[in-house]
């Protein structure tokens, strides 16, 4: 025991001496070295005392992650952490929560165990319950950082929305609730502010570009299908993510409302949001800007056709009385939003931009429904964003389908039994291509039964990547004209009708021309016009596309030349630059050889039209 | 109270044990203690466990009040049922009944037989004592008992025989009288004899009942009072109470539930400023966003973007890292797209990078490559230089290793592999003439000084000075007499001459046989000096010779390395001796080493000096090209990797400002290299002009035969002489053509 005490007190010594040592000689280098700046996974748990599952919720939760240090002094496969991040974790006061949460379900257990049914009751019920919100403060200082953010959020928070509450993997049907309701609340947001700018429909997904305080965030909901839980995905992990992401939404949900003047969180119309219609609910709630919700709306909201069961009924007949009642006093409401609207509106007008006020018209006077098999949630976010009257087939729907004021219905179904004619029967392609281009497309393409042109990534610069498909130079030549106000090229080899609407649409373009004298526009219409010069001039236009599509043509195989002054200059490289700049040119062959093959294949893929075509000739 | 319990206990065991001797007593005592008891009872009413014993006294005592000597039977009776009750007997009642009925069967019954009163009191002595006495004991007066006559055999015959239950009777001896067994005695003997219990109606195992009633008494052996504190108020408790009424007034306690904060507040300002920052003082690496999608992940992608089944099944060739992800696919309507099947497995790969990946910034280039090419003078601007070939010499049959151009710039020399030397005349491409030197050449080089045209010529072992015949007759006499071989100088060096200079009778010139290969020839700027060069000649690798004394000599005691190359210093007493790394540069007026450069070159195969004499080129086999400036280091100015393979030989032009390298990737590249007499401005080196137009030779095999083929011929350009006074480029290949490139 003497030994024992006298051994041990001789390693304090000599770790105290080391220490000394390891202070003076950091102390006379200047700047700590690597081993001091870094520690390794295992000893920062050990320096925290805490188990690996609870050091990654950490992690998670604060946002920390491992950095690399130029030398790896403990091996090339460790994790490095930084040390001020560990000691950064040390003093989190969630450390300190969680051990006193974990002791008190051991008092819970203990009295369980011991059939203390009361006291394990009392003990549930009074929990210790923690926050994140001084997290997001602490990650995010400003609201700016946290839009920055906001990408991996919102792709989690509507994935949870879209998923089962679980019990085999633990997902519980809190979060998924409240996620639903912030992807929803932010959804409304993004409709009322018309700040939705571009939308992919993706094998993967749907992918949302929106801007919000000048930051433009891309992110993808999955398809509203049922998501099958694979079971190689640990979701103790992301439930950890989806916990924090709640909390930062949420709070960006405030100041976004707060922004607007509105009360957050918004109240939801239960039998709307029975309805399964929560976002329409939503939406209804912030209705403030969208001018072209009439109120015709509100009162035939009230309509409910689909009760299945007896019970339901009767409780619906009670509250057909009560209906009444709201939906003259929502009438009453809804004249004095008016009132309000057209003082916000004039307040409001000179803050929208350029982009906003395009989106907001693009379909203002279109009156939708949806028809049961289209993505309602996503076209109805589509759709108000962009300014136009939405209704579906289902319950809570705002007009029936017979209504006239119908514009477009939008169908995804091989036939129509019963047709309007005042009205177009669309694929629900046409509202995404519409909102991506900013301009009311011909229909014709993307009518009831007929495969839609290609739906293109409104994320690509064409020209940039070196290969224009073709239906991007259509709607790009639909475009001009449509800014114009020109008749449609007549030697367009696409061979679209455009039809009155295009015409409407441009007519509509023009005046906003002569509101807004766009300067980017005139610069357009300056190379449309030469465009047009050129072709009086004799030159066919499908020949200059021609002339156009040799010019990257002579760019991808340069003709070997005898004295290239690259080939001189890259002789005097240093050796660094010179493997840089092989890297470059390498990767730059590759991205050349891809554009090659795709162009190799519409090649083909063209030729063969033309062959079928003979033949049918 | 205890003791008279405990009397009362004794009592009643000591009547249960003793049959007669105490039982005339037993009234009395059972009265005593009922007095007793009735005393104690009075005191302290309220007893709980003792019930029945209260109940039990208080008849008691009744009885004790009344007739005591009337009532013997109840007193008995009652007496009997306290002892059943006392040990359990479940009977007791009948019993009692029993006996109240008929007083006498009980007398005669066993259990009656211990109360009949004994007649005999002589007490438990051994009857012997009486044995010759006429009596046998004693009555309660006093009185004698005497004997009764003893039956003899005939009459207990007769009364067996008269009475048929003589057999039922038994003698008392105690008593001296026949005792007749009643029926029950019988059957209770008959049981004993069995081995039972004697009392049929006793149930040895009946259920065991307790005898105290245990049930809400507390300890049943306490009996200390209760005590007062259990009756009054607690006055902690009153404390406490006080406190917490105090505190709900002063409203320390709520008793409500604390309101609920709302979940969300607005947490930022209007602030827009950001921060690159952390909280704790690091900068904020943001994670990289994902890359936003491009037309082949569409759910209807342009057709261009599907690739075909057979480009599909060539990616299962593909290695699995380079095989792509993702295969784009089309759907005719968005009705058909599925669910994507790895839409949670992404994003929850996407979170562990977000957690688990080491983060650092880096970046990233997003530039045009062609910016970091360095910026250089156009080669338009820096002319004249060599650019289009002009003539071709042909008539070699096997690869030119080596070439020389005469200093005046008419003339050509070349050797070949295919063992001839050529003299060319430079402006018409004209052969003037042809040595057969039976053996392949290596190395050939004309004299630079004007005045003594004379070539020395590497063949294998040899190197071959010759006259090539050009110039007036004056200098052909001159060097008629320099070539003529003088004997006299080898005669008076007694000891054996290092090289012999011997006449080469053939061609009319003189040979230096050396002891290995000959491979490199070079001549001092003056032309007397010139110096060979035969790598595997050990300390014999360098020698120097000197023309117009005919005489050699060896300037090193030995070398590091291989040499490769060697050259004279242009105007200052310096040589640059090339071994396979490093070029050292001896001071040949101190013989001492004046410099040792450090090229870093893998293996160097040839040299060039600038004609200042500061400057050098190296050509290497590692493809790369160093240009040195030794007044600056005796490390590279500039690396230039040119060329894609061995480079053969590098060359300087006498007075323009061009250099040149050629290399086995049949190229040859000329670049200005301008030195500036300003010793602060470094030299400009500017790649001008890539030239082409060799074809590729064959490369002969250097294993066969060591001594035809040493060194192994480079396939491309095998070296590269310029025009001493115009900017124009001699080239030869290995495809046996010499050409030459002008401006």
């Amino acid at each position: 025991m003497c030994s024992d005490l006298s051994s041990s007190q001789v390693k304090q010594v000599k770790n105290a001496v080391k220490a000394a040592k390891r202070k003076l000689h950091t102390g006379r280098r200047g700047n700590p070295g690597n081993a001091a700046k870094y520690i390794t996974r295992n000893k920062a748990l050990n320096r925290l005392q805490i188990k690996l599952p609870e050091f990654r919720r950490l992690c998670i939760l604060k946002g920390i992650h491992p950095r690399e240090p130029k030398k790896k002094f403990e091996g090339q496969n460790k994790t490095y952490y930084h040390v001020k991040d560990i000691n950064f974790l040390l003093h989190e006061p969630l450390l300190e929560k969680s051990r006193e949460i974990r002791a008190y379900e051991k008092k819970i257990t203990k009295a369980r165990a011991k059939y203390n049914t009361d006291l394990a009751h009392r003990l549930q019920n009074n929990r210790p319950s923690f926050t994140l919100d001084h997290l997001v403060k602490e990650r995010y200082p400003s609201f700016i950082d946290a839009v920055r953010d906001l990408e991996d959020p919102l792709t989690m928070i509507h994935l949870f929305a879209t998923l089962p509450a679980d019990t085999t993997h633990s997902v519980p049907f809190e979060r998924v609730h409240s996620c639903r309701r912030l992807s929803l609340e932010w959804q409304a947001y993004v409709t009322r502010t018309h700040s939705l700018r571009k939308i992919f429909v993706s094998v993967k997904g749907i992918y949302y570009q929106v801007e919000v305080s000048g930051q433009k965030i891309t992110y993808l909901t999955p398809h509203v299908l049922n998501q099958v839980l694979p079971e190689d995905v640990d979701f103790r992990v992301m439930l950890t993510f989806a916990e924090f992401y709640e909390t930062l939404l949420g709070f960006v949900n405030f100041k976004l409302y707060h922004s607007l003047g509105l009360n957050y969180p918004p109240v939801l119309d239960p039998r709307l949001e029975q309805a399964a219609a929560e976002l329409y609910a939503l939406m209804k709630d912030l209705a403030g800007g969208t001018t072209s919700a009439p109120l015709l709306e509100d009162a035939s909201a009230k309509e409910d056709d689909a009760p299945v069961s007896v019970d339901e009924q009767q409780s619906l007949m009670e509250a057909e009385n009560k209906e009444k009642r709201i939906a003259e006093s929502q009438a009453r409401l809804a004249s004095l939003q008016d009132r309000l609207k057209q003082i916000e509106k004039e307040k409001e007008k000179p803050q929208d931009d350029l982009e906003t006020r395009t989106c907001r018209r693009l379909f203002q006077n279109l009156t939708f429904f949806l028809g049961r098999e289209v993505p309602r949630e996503s076209l109805l976010f589509v759709i108000r964003s962009f300014g136009g009257a939405v209704s579906w087939d289902g319950d809570g729907a705002p007009f029936p389908e017979n209504d006239e004021v119908i514009t477009h219905q939008i169908v995804d179904r091989p036939t129509q039994g019963h047709k309007f004619l005042s009205r177009h029967y669309v694929q629900p392609q046409w509202v995404y291509d519409c909102a991506n281009n900013r301009i009311l497309l011909p229909t014709e393409p993307y009518l009831l039964g007929r495969i839609p042109p290609p739906h293109l990534s409104p994320f690509v610069d064409n020209e940039a990547e070196g290969h224009v498909p073709e239906y991007a130079d259509t709607i790009k030549r639909l475009r001009l004209a449509a800014n114009q106000q020109l008749a449609p090229l007549p030697g367009s080899e696409s061979g679209i009708d455009e039809g009155e609407l295009l015409v409407a649409a441009a007519a509509r373009r023009r005046e906003d021309l002569e509101a807004e004298k766009e300067r980017e526009l005139a610069a357009m219409e300056k190379s449309y016009a030469e465009d047009l010069r050129r072709e009086l001039a004799g030159k066919s236009f499908s020949g200059e596309e021609e002339a156009l599509a040799d010019v990257p043509e002579s760019e991808v195989l340069p003709p070997p030349k005898e004295d290239d002054p690259k080939d001189m200059a890259k002789m005097m490289l240093s050796r660094n630059k010179r493997n840089l700049y092989q890297a470059m040119e390498m990767s730059n062959t590759k991205k050349k050889e891809e554009v090659k093959l795709i162009k190799e294949r519409k090649r083909k893929a063209d030729e063969k039209e033309r062959k079928k075509k003979t033949r049918t000739m | 109270m205890a003791a008279s319990d405990d009397d009362a206990l004794q009592v009643l065991s000591g009547d249960d044990q003793d049959d007669g001797a105490y039982s005339s007593d037993f009234e009395e005592e059972e009265a005593d203690s009922g007095e007793e008891e009735a005393d104690l009872d009075e005191e302290e009413g309220d007893f709980d466990d003792e019930d029945e014993e209260d109940e039990d006294s208080d008849e008691e005592d009744g009885a004790a009040d009344g007739n005591v000597e009337a009532n013997d039977s109840a007193n008995h009776e009652e007496i009997r049922e306290a002892l059943l009750d006392y040990i359990g007997n479940g009977n007791a009642g009948a019993d009692g009944d029993e006996e109240s009925d008929d007083r006498e069967a009980a007398d005669e019954s066993d259990s009656s037989e211990d109360e009949a009163p004994p007649r005999n009191t002589v007490g438990e002595i051994p009857l012997e004592f009486y044995k010759d006495e006429e009596h046998i004991g004693y009555d309660r007066a006093g009185r004698k008992l005497k004997k009764q006559a003893r039956k003899d055999q005939l009459d207990s015959f007769l009364d067996r025989s008269d009475d048929p239950k003589d057999w039922h009777k038994v003698y008392d001896e105690y008593n001296d009288e026949y005792v007749e067994l009643t029926k029950e005695e019988m059957g209770m003997i008959s049981r004993i004899r069995q081995g039972k219990l004697p009392h049929a109606e006793v149930d040895a195992y009946q259920p065991y009942v307790d005898w105290f009633d245990w049930d809400g008494k507390g300890h049943p052996l306490s009996n200390a009072p209760e005590p007062k504190r259990r009756f009054i108020p607690s006055k902690w408790e009153a404390k406490k109470v006080v406190k917490l009424v105090r505190a709900l007034r002063k409203g320390w306690i709520k008793l409500d539930k604390p309101k609920e904060k709302p979940r969300f507040y607005l947490m930022w300002g209007d602030d827009l400023k950001v921060n690159e920052k952390t909280a704790n003082g690091l900068a904020y690496i943001p994670a990289p966003k994902a890359k936003l999608p491009g037309h082949e992940e569409s759910y209807n992608p342009p057709v261009e973007y599907i690739p075909s089944e057979e480009e599909i099944n060539s990616y299962q060739l593909m290695y699995e890292e380079d095989r792509p992800k993702f295969i784009p696919k089309k759907f005719d309507s968005l009705r058909h797209v599925p669910a994507y099947a790895e839409f949670i497995k992404e994003i929850f790969e996407r979170c562990l990078d977000l957690y688990l990946c080491p983060r650092t910034r880096k970046k990233r280039l997003n530039i045009d490559p062609d910016s970091l090419l360095p910026k250089l003078p156009k080669p338009k601007d820096l002319q004249p230089y060599p650019t289009t070939c002009f003539l071709e010499y042909k008539g070699h049959t096997g690869a030119v290793s080596s070439i020389s151009a005469d200093p005046t710039g008419e003339w050509l020399l070349s050797g070949s592999r295919d063992g001839t030397v050529r003299v060319w005349e430079v402006q018409t491409g004209r052969c003037k003439k042809v040595w057969d030197m039976g053996g392949s050449v290596f190395c050939v080089a004309w004299n630079p000084n004007p005045a003594l045209p004379v070539v020395a010529i590497a063949v294998s072992n040899d190197v071959v000075l010759l006259d090539p015949e050009v110039g007036d007759e004056e200098v052909q006499l001159n060097i008629a007499k320099l070539l003529a071989v003088q004997p006299s100088t080898s005669e008076p060096t007694e000891n054996t001459p290092l090289i012999g200079w011997k006449r080469h009778d053939k061609l009319r010139g003189i040979q230096l046989s050396h002891q290995q290969n000959v491979v490199r020839v070079s001549w001092h700027n003056k032309g007397d000096y010139f110096v060979s060069v035969s790598p595997d000649g050990n300390n014999r690798a360098v020698l120097v010779h000197q023309l117009s004394k005919q005489q050699s000599q060896n300037p090193f005691r030995k070398h590091h390395g291989r040499v490769a190359d060697v050259l004279f210093h242009p105007a200052r007493p310096f040589m640059f001796v090339a071994t396979k790394m490093h070029v050292r540069v001896y001071n040949l007026a101190k013989q001492e080493l004046s410099k040792k450069l450090i090229t870093g070159l893998q293996e160097i195969s040839s040299m060039a000096l600038h004609s200042g004499g500061d400057n050098l080129i190296l050509g290497s086999k590692g493809a790369k090209l160093c240009w040195f400036d030794m007044d600056l280091s005796v490390k590279p100015y500039k690396t230039i990797k040119n060329h894609k393979e061995d480079i053969n030989a590098v060359a300087f032009h006498k007075s323009y400002p061009l250099f040149a390298s050629c290399s086995d990737d049949l190229s040859t590249h000329v670049f200005h290299g301008m030195v500036y007499s300003d010793l602060m401005q470094n030299p400009l080196i500017v790649p001008l002009k890539i030239l082409h137009g060799h074809q590729k030779g064959e490369r002969s095999p250097s294993g066969s035969s060591m001594l035809q083929s040493y060194p192994a011929t480079s396939p491309g350009v095998s070296d590269i002489k310029f025009h001493p006074t115009q900017p124009w480029l001699f080239t030869a290949g290995a495809d046996s053509v010499i050409k030459l490139f002008c401006n």
